[in-house]
C-alpha cells in the first residue's frame, strides 16, 4: 500500500516546485570555532533590520544558532519578537535549527515508503525513519530539503544557512551529485533483483517485492528532486562565504575549501575575516607579537582570496549573544554594503569560444599545478585537484571534440578542445 | 592499549591538544600513536611539517597518520570497491565512479578502523585520536549501532537473494552486477572490525574521552551536550580541558570585562560539570611546531602522566538485585521533557534531544518492559520490569 501512496504523493509537489522563484541563498562555512554561527545570524538580523524577510537556518548537526541568538530554536522556523534600533515596524526575521529526522520525515516521506517496499523492511514501522536518517549522507540530504522547501516557499526574501565546518559543508554541498550516483546503484541492483526473480522470490523471500513501474517512480522522484537540489546550491541566487580568523591553520584550511568550491561550481562571494585584535588593545604589551602576526595574515588573505572582498569585524570584548547585539555586530560587518547583495561577479566554470575553438575555464584558485589532472571521456570532463574529483557534463559540441589543451595560469583552469574532423 | 578521544566544539584547539598530550605521553615513556579522524586534518598543520595518510614518526615514540578514506579504501576494501565500480561501470564512467566511493559517513568508518588497526601492531602504549568537531565525532561514535541495524534487518536478505540468483543469471548482463560471494565476505569482515572497535571504545578502562572547550557561554553550552551525547553512546570521559584562558597580564587592559567573563564562566564549568579540569592559558601567538607543543603539555598536565585516567567513570552501568533490573546512565545536563525512553524487545531506546541510541540489553533481561524511568541530578534511571 505504501507503494501505490508514492506517485499520489509525490508528483504534485515536484511539478509545482519547479516553477516558483528562488529567493536568495547564503552559506557560511569555515574551519570550526571562526565565529560562523555568529556571522550568519548578524547577516540575517543586518538583512531584516533593512527590510528584508530573512530567515537563519542551522545545517550544522552540533548546532548552536539557539545559544547565539540566546532562544530555544527547532526545526520549523520560529519568528523572534524583537525591537531592534532603526529598524522598520514589523521586522521579520525567522531562525531554525534542522532536525535530520524531523526533515526526512517530512520530505523524503514518499521515498521512504519506497526504500521500504524495497528493502522489503518488515515489522517495527515506526522506527524506518530512525534508521534511515542512519544511512549515509541522509543527514546532509535531509539539511538540503530543509533549505531548499524555505528558499522556494515565498516566505522570506533571503535564507542565512550556518553550515557545518569545512569538510562536512562541501560534502553536504557535493551531495546532489553523489547521491545521483549512489542512488544508481542501489536502483539498479534492486531493479534486478525485482525485474529477473519476482516471482520465485516471492515465495522464497517470504517478502513483497515491487514491479517495474515502482521503480520507474522512484527513480524518477528521486532524480527530479535531486536535480532540483542541484539546481539550488548552484544557482545564481546561491553564494558561499567563507569565515576565518587571523591563524595560519584557520586560513590554510579556507583556501582549501575555496578550490574544492570552485570544482563543484559553488560560487564564492566574500570572505569573512573574523576577529580582529582592535587598535585598542593592540598596543598592550601582551599583544604586540599576536598584533604583528595579524597584519600579516590580513594581507594575505587579501591578497589570495583577490578578487573577493574580504568583510572584517573585530574581536569583542564580549561574546556577541542576542538579537540587538547581532545586528550591530551585522551593521559594523557589512559597512554600508547589502548582506544580501551578490558581494563578487561569478567567478566560475565558463565556456567560451575564440578563433582557435571552444575553452572551458574552471577556476581553481590555490590548485598546485602539479596536481590537477585533466581527462574526457564521452560526454564529460574529468578533473582531479589535491583530493577531490569532479566530473563536468560537457555541452553537446564539446561532447564529441577532443582534447586539446590543459593549462592552469594564475588560479584558473583553461582546457581547450579540438573539434572532431570533419565534425 | 590506552585510547584517549580528543574532542570538543570546533575551533576550540582538539589538534593542539591531542599532539600535546601524545607528546607529553611519549616523555612519560610511552610508544604514542596520533590519529586524526577529522576529514579536514590540521596535524600537519599544527606541527608545521607534513603528516600525510601513511603513519610518520613525528617525534622519538610517537608515530602520526592522517586518515584518509579514499587511500583506505584502495588499500583494503577492494572486493567493496570492485562491484561499487562493475556496477557504475555499467551506466557511467569510471571517474564517476571513483568520486562515488567516497560517501558521507565513510571517513569516520575509516577512522573507527584505524584505532583497531593501530591496536593489532601491538607495538603502541597509547593511541590519541584527533577527532572531528562534536557533530561527526557523534555521528563516528554512532557509526557501530547504524551498521548493526544494517546487518541485523537487510545483509542476510540481500545475501540470500544474490545466492538465489547467482545460478539464474550466471551468464547473462545481470549477472556481471551482482555482488559476489566475496563481496558479502567483505562487508560482514568491516562489521567485525567496527564491533571489535566498539569493544575498545566502550570499554572505560581502556578508552576515554577528553573534552576541549574554552571559557566562553556558546563553547561551554555546547559541550555540556556533547557530554552528556558522549555518555549516552557509553564512552566515559575523563577529564575537561580549557583551552585559551586569558593570564592576568592580558585580561588587565582592554580585555578587562571578557577576563571578568571568562572567570565567571570558569566558575560555571567548575560547578555543572563533575570531572577533572585541565587548564592551558592564552598564548600571545599561535602554538605551533614540536617544542610549543611540549611546553604546552608541560603546562597542562604539570608533570603527571597525560595517558593516566584522570576520573574513573562508568556512564551506562546495569545492576540487577532480588529480580528487579535496574539500568543507570549519566546524562549531565540533560532535562526531562529532552529524554524519551523505550523498551523493544532486546533493546533500549534511549533519545535525548536529537540523539538516539539503541542500547542492547543482555539476554537475561530482553523483552521486559520499562517499569519507570526517573532523570534525577543528571542521572537516568530505567527500572525494568519482570
Amino acid at each position: 500500500m505504501s507503494i501505490t501512496r508514492l506517485r499520489a504523493r509525490a508528483s504534485p509537489a515536484v511539478a509545482a516546485g519547479d516553477t516558483l522563484r528562488v529567493v536568495r541563498v547564503v552559506l557560511y562555512t569555515g574551519k570550526g570555532g571562526v565565529g560562523k554561527t555568529t556571522t550568519a545570524a548578524a547577516t540575517a538580523a543586518h538583512a531584516a533590520a533593512r527590510g528584508a524577510r530573512a530567515l537563519v537556518l542551522s545545517a550544522d548537526p552540533a548546532h548552536s544558532l539557539g545559544d547565539v541568538l540566546g532562544e530555544r530554536l527547532g526545526p520549523e522556523p520560529r519568528r523572534l519578537a524583537a525591537a531592534l534600533r532603526g529598524a522598520p515596524r514589523g521586522l521579520s526575521l525567522h531562525a531554525a535549527e534542522i532536525d535530520a529526522r524531523f526533515a526526512m520525515e517530512r520530505h523524503w516521506g514518499a521515498v521512504r515508503d519506497w526504500l521500504v517496499a524495497v528493502f522489503r523492511y518488515q515489522g517495527i514501522d515506526e522506527t524506518v525513519a530512525e534508521e534511515l536518517a542512519l544511512l549515509p549522507g541522509a543527514e546532509e540530504l535531509a539539511a538540503l530539503l530543509a533549505v531548499e522547501e524555505h528558499a522556494r516557499g515565498g516566505a522570506f526574501d533571503v535564507v542565512v544557512v550556518d553550515c557545518a565546518p569545512t569538510g562536512s559543508a562541501l560534502r553536504l554541498l557535493a551531495l546532489p551529485d553523489l547521491a545521483r550516483g549512489a542512488f544508481r546503484v542501489l536502483l539498479r541492483v534492486q531493479q534486478m533483483l525485482a525485474s529477473v526473480v519476482t516471482p520465485l522470490a516471492r515465495s522464497v523471500l517470504a517478502a513483497p517485492l515491487p514491479d517495474a513501474a515502482v521503480f520507474r517512480d522512484a527513480e524518477a522522484l528521486i532524480f527530479r528532486r535531486l536535480l532540483r537540489l542541484r539546481r539550488l546550491v548552484s544557482g545564481a541566487q546561491t553564494s558561499v562565504r567563507l569565515v576565518v580568523t587571523p591563524e595560519r591553520m584557520v586560513i590554510d584550511e579556507a583556501l582549501r575549501a575555496h578550490t574544492d568550491l570552485a570544482l563543484f561550481d559553488l560560487r564564492c562571494d566574500a570572505v569573512v575575516m573574523n576577529r580582529l585584535l582592535p587598535e585598542a588593545a593592540a598596543h598592550e604589551p601582551f599583544f604586540q607579537d599576536w598584533s604583528r602576526v595579524q597584519a600579516e595574515r590580513v594581507a594575505e588573505v587579501e591578497e589570495r582570496f583577490a578578487p573577493l572582498p574580504v568583510l572584517r569585524a573585530p574581536l569583542r570584548e564580549d561574546e556577541v549573544i542576542g538579537l540587538a547585539r547581532l545586528a550591530e555586530h551585522g551593521a559594523e560587518l557589512f559597512a554600508g554594503r547589502e548582506p544580501d547583495a551578490l558581494l563578487a561577479p561569478p567567478e566560475r566554470l565558463r565556456f567560451a569560444k575564440d578563433a582557435a575553438g571552444y575553452r572551458l575555464e574552471l577556476p581553481l584558485p590555490h590548485a598546485d599545478p602539479g596536481a590537477v589532472e585533466v581527462a574526457k571521456r564521452e560526454g564529460a570532463l574529468f578533473v582531479a585537484a589535491g583530493g577531490v574529483r569532479r566530473s563536468l557534463p560537457l555541452p553537446r559540441p564539446l561532447a564529441r571534440a577532443a582534447l586539446g589543451s590543459a593549462r592552469l595560469a594564475e588560479g584558473l583552469l583553461v582546457v581547450r578542445f579540438v573539434p572532431e574532423a570533419g565534425g | 592499549m590506552r585510547v584517549l578521544l580528543v574532542t570538543g566544539k570546533g575551533g576550540v584547539g582538539k589538534t593542539t591538544h591531542a599532539l600535546a598530550a601524545a607528546l607529553g605521553a611519549a616523555a612519560h615513556g610511552h610508544r604514542v600513536f596520533v590519529l586524526s579522524a577529522d576529514p579536514a586534518h590540521s596535524l600537519g598543520d599544527s606541527l608545521g611539517r607534513s603528516v600525510g595518510a601513511r603513519a610518520t614518526e613525528i617525534a622519538p615514540h610517537v608515530v602520526a597518520r592522517e586518515v584518509n578514506a579514499q587511500e583506505e579504501l584502495d588499500r583494503s576494501w577492494s572486493e567493496i570497491q570492485r562491484w561499487l565500480r562493475a556496477l557504475l561501470r555499467d551506466g557511467a564512467d569510471d571517474l564517476v565512479a571513483e568520486e562515488l566511493l567516497v560517501f558521507p559517513g565513510l571517513e569516520e568508518l575509516m577512522a573507527l578502523r584505524a584505532v583497531r588497526e593501530v591496536e593489532a601492531t601491538g607495538e603502541f602504549d597509547v593511541c590519541v585520536v584527533d577527532c572531528a568537531p562534536t557533530g561527526s565525532t557523534l555521528r563516528m561514535l554512532r557509526f557501530p549501532d547504524a551498521l548493526r541495524i544494517f546487518m541485523q534487518n537487510f545483509f542476510e536478505l540481500e545475501r540470500r537473494g544474490a545466492r538465489l540468483l547467482r545460478p539464474l543469471v550466471a551468464r547473462t548482463h545481470a549477472g556481471r552486477l551482482l555482488p559476489r560471494e566475496e563481496f558479502f565476505d567483505a562487508v560482514e569482515r568491516l562489521y567485525g572490525e567496527v564491533e571489535d572497535v566498539r569493544q575498545i571504545l566502550l570499554d572505560e578502562a581502556r578508552t576515554t574521552a577528553r573534552l576541549v572547550l574554552n571559557p566562553a557561554r556558546v563553547v561551554v553550552d555546547e559541550t555540556r551536550r556533547a557530554y552528556a551525547y558522549l555518555c549516552l553512546y557509553g564512552v566515559a570521559t575523563d577529564a575537561l580541558i580549557v583551552n585559551r584562558v586569558m593570564p592576568a597580564e592580558a585580561g588587565a587592559g582592554w580585555f578587562g570585562k571578557w577576563a571578568a567573563k571568562e572567570r565567571a564562566e570558569l566558575e560555571e564549568i567548575r560547578a555543572s560539570f563533575a570531572l577533572p579540569l585541565l587548564q592551558a592559558p592564552l598564548r600571545s601567538h599561535e602554538v605551533r611546531g614540536e617544542a610549543e607543543l611540549r611546553a604546552l603539555a608541560e603546562a597542562v598536565y604539570a608533570g603527571r602522566d597525560p595517558a593516566e585516567r584522570f576520573a574513573e567513570a562508568r556512564p551506562i552501568r546495569i545492576t540487577r538485585a532480588a529480580g528487579r533490573a535496574r539500568i543507570e546512565i549519566d546524562l549531565p545536563g540533560a532535562s526531562k521533557e529532552e529524554v524519551e525512553v523505550t523498551a523493544r524487545g532486546d533493546e533500549l531506546f534511549v533519545r535525548v534531544r536529537d540523539a538516539a541510541r539503541r542500547i542492547a540489553l543482555p539476554a537475561s533481561l530482553a523483552g521486559r518492559s520499562v517499569r519507570s524511568a526517573r532523570l534525577e541530578a543528571g542521572r537516568l534511571r530505567i527500572e525494568l520490569g519482570p
